[in-house]
């Protein structure tokens, strides 16, 4: 009997020796690749953040780590944490993530100074390409940040060449709202009504578009025609542009609506 | 001989136990949990202490978006004045009721590097967030939940100039 229990207490340590070296040979020692997969996919889960921090013990030049681990602190508004786990990444490539950073600067930090430093950088980087960071065009995003500095000149040029850049059929449906935006700022109406034209011909669900020519035509007195693009933006409004991150620079809502109506009236 | 048994069963089992609680711990805690501190969270409750989402994966909002609470808020702040450029980062919780409470800030420079703000500054900007009555909650078909959400109060030239 002695014997049995001497060898069942023999397995059952064996069996959580292995469990245990298991465990730490899957954390610690198994596929970096396999390892940085499983951390991405439990993006800002603790355990995420340690086995990037192993990883990048094991790895410390790999700047996809770097990148990774700091995109749940953005998310959640640690910024210091984040930003300097993307700097490092940035310092160790920077073609691969200078406009990851100007992106995340532009939309998740409104530093649109900041945004532009590192989208020139990167176009200086790669002469003879346009850039595309996150998927969107580099100098749409330009564009965007000039508009956030409140250049409308400069915020026009860079939207324009976007849609060159893409071609009127593919180019960002915002880059002709944003046109049109710009366009106002700049009191030039007719310019402002082709650009949003424009927008609707590639959609006609561009929300942003129909509340644009509504306010031209309100402010030329085209009551008509004002009302016509407000009752539109109103029936697609569910397509407007939205982000479940932050809000868009042009971003609209039901209020911009009441607020026209209100005017109508 | 029997005692070496012994201390190896001892060993890998309290070896198991705490690599088994290390994990669990890990996988069951993310980044940016604001746990509760009654001094200065006050009587602010939350209703399911151990789900709270963040807001991008649940649509919690101000009723008319960040434009309505800048809207809010902005002209009200004009007075307050501020050394340093930079971004000062609101991280408090919705709760399933739509109150907000557990606010805990982080002040960046443009360098995004830690500065240290007046604390009256930051109970003024707390205060005007309190002051805001409009929050959707998160929700789904079934229920409302608790959420974490962010703001951001943008300084430039000594002042608030966006709040997003």
């Amino acid at each position: 009997m002695k014997r049995f229990f001497k060898i069942l207490k023999l397995i059952l340590a064996s069996l959580l020796t292995v469990y245990s070296v298991v465990i730490i040979y899957m954390l610690a020692f198994s596929s970096k690749e396999d390892r940085y997969t499983f951390a991405s996919h439990l993006q800002g889960a603790c355990l995420s953040q340690s086995m990037f921090e192993i990883l990048k013990f094991q790895d410390p030049s790999n700047d996809r780590i770097y990148f990774e681990q700091s995109v749940p602190y953005n998310k959640r508004g640690y910024y210091e944490k984040g930003f300097r786990l993307l700097d490092k990444a940035v310092e160790i490539d920077p073609k691969m993530h200078l406009g990851y950073r100007g992106y995340m600067k532009l939309r998740f930090l409104r530093d649109f100074k900041g945004a532009l430093e590192d989208l020139d950088r990167l176009d200086s980087l790669t002469p003879g390409v346009v850039d595309t960071p996150w998927g969107e065009d580099i100098d749409f995003l330009r564009g965007e940040a000039y508009f956030g500095l409140e250049n409308y000149e400069k915020s026009k040029f860079y939207f324009k060449r976007s849609i060159e850049n893409q071609g009127e059929d593919w180019a960002d449906i915002q880059a002709f709202v944003y046109t049109g935006l710009s366009e106002l700022e700049l009191g030039n109406r007719e310019q402002a009504k082709n650009h949003f034209d424009k927008a609707l011909n590639q959609s006609k669900y561009t929300v942003e578009a129909h509340i644009g020519l509504a306010r031209i035509y309100l402010e030329n007195a085209e009551l008509k025609k004002s009302k016509f693009h407000l009752d539109k933006a109103e029936e697609y409004f569910s397509y407007k542009r939205n982000d479940p991150y932050n809000e868009y620079l042009n971003e609209v809502y039901k209020d911009d609506l009441s607020l026209l109506k209100n005017f109508e009236a | 001989m029997k005692s070496k048994t012994n201390i190896f069963l001892l060993i890998s089992a309290v070896l198991a136990v705490v690599i088994t609680g290390w994990v669990y711990y890990q996988m069951s805690h993310s980044i940016g949990e604001l746990s509760s501190n009654t001094e200065i969270d006050g009587d602010f409750k939350v209703c399911d202490e151990d789900k709270i989402p963040n807001y991008y994966s649940m649509d919690t909002d101000y009723e008319g978006g960040k434009k309505a609470i800048k809207n809010e808020l902005l002209s009200n702040l004009q007075n307050l004045k501020f050394e340093d450029s930079g971004l000062i980062t609101f991280r408090f919780i919705v709760n399933c009721e739509g109150e907000i409470g557990r606010f805990r800030i982080q002040s960046t420079d443009l360098k995004l590097e830690k500065i240290e703000i007046d604390s009256e500054k930051l109970k003024t900007l707390e205060y005007a967030l309190v002051s805001l009555k409009k929050w959707n909650p998160a929700k789904n078909e079934f229920n409302s939940y608790d959420s974490y959400y962010v703001l951001n109060f943008k300084i430039r030239d000594n002042r608030v100039v966006d709040i997003f």
